[in-house]
C-alpha cells in the first residue's frame, strides 16, 4: 500500500513537472517608472494581458541600478526580467556581447519615426524595440503667472535675457529659472537645448559621433557666451531635486522650468501650462525609451511578442494617458489636447537624440557631474569644458 | 588524534565558505589588477594609470580648491572624521553615563547607527538643502545666505563628513559606554577621596583605562571611512565636479560606468592594502595584551 502511495505521489509530481502542466507563464517587465508614470504604464500591460492571456508582472528598477545589476546577472547567464527598459547604448553594447535577443522581423521598421530604431540596430539586426518618447521642448511657464506679471514669450535672445531680468525683479521669485537636479540629467537637458539652438543640430550629432570636440570654439562659445553669463547673473537657481523644483516653480518661487513633455502629467492643471523653446531653436531633443529581451529569458517567444506589442499597439494605449509622444504611427486623436500642442513644437525643427543618453557610459556621469559644478561655479567654465573633452577622449 | 580530526571537521564548512567567498575573490581581484581589459599582463601599469588620473589625485586642487581627487578626499575624511568620532563618542558616553534619562538620549543618538546608510544619504541631501534643509536654516540665523551645501564644491565634502558623524558617532558611543561599565567604581571613589578634579579623573583614569576600546573604535572607524560609499553615492554622487568623490565610488565608476574591472580591481587592491596596514597592528596589539 505504502509503495502504491509513493508511486502515485511520484507520478503526480512528474505530471506537474511537465511543461504544459506547469504554472502559467508569467513575464516580467522592468522599467524605472514609478508613481504616476507607473500608473500610466499599467494600462498598457493590462491591454497585453487581455489580448494574449499571458500574465505580466511589473518591477521598478532605475536605469542607474540596472547598469550595475544586469552585467553581473548576464555573466551568470540569468536575468531579472523578460523585457527590460534601458538606455539604448547599454542595449547595443550588451547585444555585441551576446546578452540580447535579436528581434529582427518582429516589428516593421517602416511604421516608426525614421531613425528612431537606429540606436538599437547593429550589423543589420534589430536588438531592441523603441517605445514612446519624450520631447524636451524648452522652458515651461504658467500662463496665469505670465498674465499676472505682464510677461510674454521671448522671440530673440535679447528678449530672453530681458525676460530673465524681469522675472528676477518680481517679489517672491527666488530665481528666474528653476534648475532641476536628479542624478544630473535635468541640467544636461538644458545644456543640450542650448547646444542644439546656438551651435546647431549638426554639432549635437558631431558631439555624439565624436567628430566634434567639446573644446571646439563653436561648442565652447555656447558655454562661455550663453550659459555661463546667465548663471553668473543668477538667472538659474542652484540645482534643486527636480520634483521639488517642479513644486516650487508651480507655486511661483521660480518663473521658468526646463523639463520634458512628461511634465504635462505631473501638474494640477495642464491647461495652465505654456512652453517655449530658446529663440532660434533649430533642433529639439526627442528621447524615446528603449526596451530589449535578454538572451536568458525563459520565454523567448512570449517576451518577443510582448516587446513587439509594447512597441506598436502599446504606444497607442500609452499616449492616451498623457505626457508621451509615439514613435509608432499613432493617430493624433489618440493624444490628449495638451500633448498635441507639444508634438506641434517639433514641426520645423530637427528631432535630435538625447545626447548624454546616446553616448552613455562614464562620460554621461561625468557630463552630469561637471554641469553641477558649472551651475554653482560658472567661473570654472573652461575647466568644465576641458574635463568633458578629456572624458570623451 | 581521532578526536582532533573530528574537531577539525567542524571547521571545514566555515573554511570552505571563507575560501569561496573571501579568499578566492581577494586573490582574483589582485590578479585582475595586473591585467589590461584585453587580458594582457601589465604588471603595475594599471596602478600607474589609475593613480595618475585626476579623479584619484588632482594637484590642481591645491591652487583652485576642490576637487583634489578621491585619494585626498578620503584622507580629509579620515583626518576630520576619525578624531571627531572618537571624541564625540567618548564625550556622549561619559556625560550620559550617570545622567537621569541618559538611556533615552543614548537611544536617540543611536538612531543614526540603525539608519541604513542609503536612507542616511537621502536624509543628508535634504538636511543640507537650501530650500527645506535644517542646516542652512540654522546657519541663516547667524547671517549666512541659505544655500544647498552639498551642491557647492567648497562645502560638499565637509557636509558629507558632518553627516557621517551623525551616522557613525553612535558606534563609538556604544563601545565607550560598554567600556565605561568595565571600569570598577572603587577606582573613581579612590580618586575622589584623594581630591582629584573631574577633569583629572577623566584624563588620568577614564581615558587611559579605555585605551583598548579606543583602539577598536579607531580601527573600525578608519575602515568604515576607507570604504565609505553609500552616503556619497546617494547624497552627491561624488559631485559637484568630483568635489566629494571617494575611492569606493571611483571603484564603482570604473566597474559599472567604464565597465573596466581591471581599473576597479586596482582601487580595490589599494583599499585592501591600506586596510591591512591599519588593522594588522591593531590585531597584533590585541593579541599581545591577551
Amino acid at each position: 500500500m505504502k509503495r502504491k502511495i509513493v508511486a502515485l505521489l511520484i507520478l503526480a509530481i512528474a505530471i506537474c513537472s511537465l511543461p504544459g502542466a506547469a504554472a502559467e507563464k508569467k513575464l516580467t517587465v522592468i522599467s524605472g517608472w514609478s508613481g504616476p508614470e507607473m500608473d500610466a504604464f499599467m494600462p498598457v500591460l493590462k491591454a497585453f494581458e487581455k489580448e494574449t492571456g499571458i500574465k505580466v508582472d511589473y518591477q521598478i528598477y532605475r536605469a542607474e541600478d540596472l547598469a550595475v545589476l544586469l552585467p553581473a546577472q548576464f555573466n551568470a547567464k540569468t536575468t531579472p526580467g523578460d523585457v527590460i527598459y534601458m538606455w539604448s547604448w547599454f542595449i547595443a553594447k550588451h547585444a555585441q556581447d551576446g546578452h540580447v535577443l535579436d528581434i529582427t522581423g518582429k516589428i516593421n521598421e517602416a511604421d516608426f519615426i525614421p531613425g528612431s530604431l537606429d540606436p538599437v540596430k547593429l550589423n543589420n539586426k534589430l536588438w531592441g524595440g523603441v517605445y514612446t518618447g519624450k520631447v524636451k521642448p524648452g522652458f515651461w511657464y504658467r500662463k496665469s503667472f505670465f498674465e499676472k506679471h505682464g510677461l510674454s514669450v521671448p522671440a530673440t535672445w535679447d528678449e530672453f535675457v530681458e525676460l530673465c531680468g524681469k522675472l528676477k525683479k518680481i517679489s517672491g521669485v527666488k530665481a528666474p529659472i528653476a534648475s532641476g537636479n536628479g542624478v544630473g540629467w535635468p541640467l544636461s537637458d538644458i545644456t543640450e537645448h542650448f547646444i542644439a539652438t546656438y551651435a546647431g543640430p549638426d554639432v549635437t550629432h558631431g558631439l555624439i559621433n565624436k567628430k566634434i570636440k567639446w573644446t571646439d570654439p563653436v561648442v565652447k562659445s555656447v558655454f562661455t557666451e550663453r550659459l555661463a553669463p546667465l548663471l553668473k547673473a543668477g538667472y538659474f537657481s542652484e540645482p534643486i531635486e527636480w520634483t521639488m523644483a517642479l513644486d516650487l516653480w508651480w507655486r511661483g518661487d521660480y518663473g521658468l522650468f526646463f523639463m520634458g513633455s512628461w511634465i504635462t502629467g505631473m501638474v494640477d492643471n495642464p491647461d495652465d501650462l505654456g512652453v517655449f523653446s530658446l529663440p532660434g531653436c533649430k533642433g529639439i531633443v526627442f528621447a524615446p525609451d528603449y526596451a530589449f529581451v535578454p538572451a536568458y529569458t525563459k520565454y523567448p517567444a512570449e517576451a518577443r511578442q510582448l516587446l513587439a506589442f509594447l512597441a506598436t499597439r502599446g504606444q497607442e494605449v500609452q499616449v492616451a494617458t498623457g505626457g508621451h509622444i509615439a514613435t509608432y504611427r499613432v493617430p493624433l486623436s489618440a493624444y490628449p489636447p495638451v500633448d498635441r500642442g507639444v508634438a506641434s513644437l517639433l514641426k520645423g525643427t530637427v528631432a535630435l537624440p538625447d545626447l548624454d543618453d546616446t553616448i552613455g557610459g562614464e562620460w554621461q556621469a561625468a557630463f552630469w557631474d561637471q554641469l553641477k559644478l558649472l551651475w554653482v561655479s560658472p567661473g570654472r567654465v573652461d575647466e568644465v569644458v576641458d574635463n568633458l573633452q578629456r572624458k570623451a577622449d | 588524534m581521532g578526536q582532533a580530526r573530528g574537531r577539525a571537521l567542524f571547521f571545514v564548512p566555515a573554511l570552505a565558505l571563507l575560501a569561496i567567498f573571501v579568499v578566492y575573490p581577494v586573490i582574483n581581484t589582485v590578479w585582475l589588477s595586473f591585467f589590461t581589459p584585453e587580458g594582457e599582463f601589465a604588471l603595475l601599469k594599471n596602478y600607474a594609470d589609475v593613480l595618475s588620473e585626476p579623479e584619484m589625485f588632482d594637484s590642481r586642487g591645491f591652487e583652485r580648491g576642490f576637487p583634489y581627487g578621491a585619494l585626498i578626499h578620503n584622507v580629509i575624511w579620515i583626518v576630520l572624521h576619525l578624531p571627531l568620532t572618537v571624541m564625540l563618542g567618548l564625550v556622549f558616553a561619559v556625560i550620559l553615563r550617570d545622567v537621569k534619562g541618559g538611556a533615552i538620549v543614548k537611544s536617540i543618538v543611536f538612531l543614526g547607527m540603525v539608519t541604513p546608510m542609503v536612507v542616511g544619504g537621502i536624509i543628508l541631501r535634504f538636511l543640507f538643502d537650501g530650500n527645506v534643509g535644517i542646516v542652512p536654516s540654522v546657519l541663516a540665523l547667524f547671517g549666512f545666505t541659505p544655500r544647498t551645501l552639498t551642491a557647492y564644491p567648497d562645502t560638499a565634502l565637509f557636509s558629507l563628513i558632518a553627516g557621517s558623524l551623525w551616522l557613525w558617532t553612535p558606534f563609538s558611543m556604544v563601545l565607550y559606554s560598554a567600556g565605561l561599565e568595565t571600569i570598577p567604581d572603587f577606582v573613581y571613589e579612590a580618586a575622589v577621596i584623594d581630591g582629584a578634579s573631574p577633569w583629572r579623573i577623566f584624563f588620568n583614569i577614564t581615558v587611559p583605562l579605555l585605551r583598548p576600546v579606543t583602539g577598536v573604535v579607531i580601527t573600525m572607524t578608519f575602515l568604515w571611512v576607507l570604504k565609505i560609499f553609500d552616503i556619497v553615492f546617494v547624497a552627491t554622487m561624488g559631485g559637484p565636479g568630483g568635489a566629494s568623490n571617494v575611492l569606493a565610488l571611483q571603484m564603482y565608476m570604473y566597474a559599472f560606468r567604464q565597465f573596466n574591472p581591471n581599473a576597479a580591481a586596482v582601487v580595490a587592491t589599494f583599499l585592501m592594502i591600506v586596510a591591512l596596514v591599519v588593522s594588522i597592528p591593531t590585531f597584533k596589539a590585541a593579541g599581545g595584551e591577551e
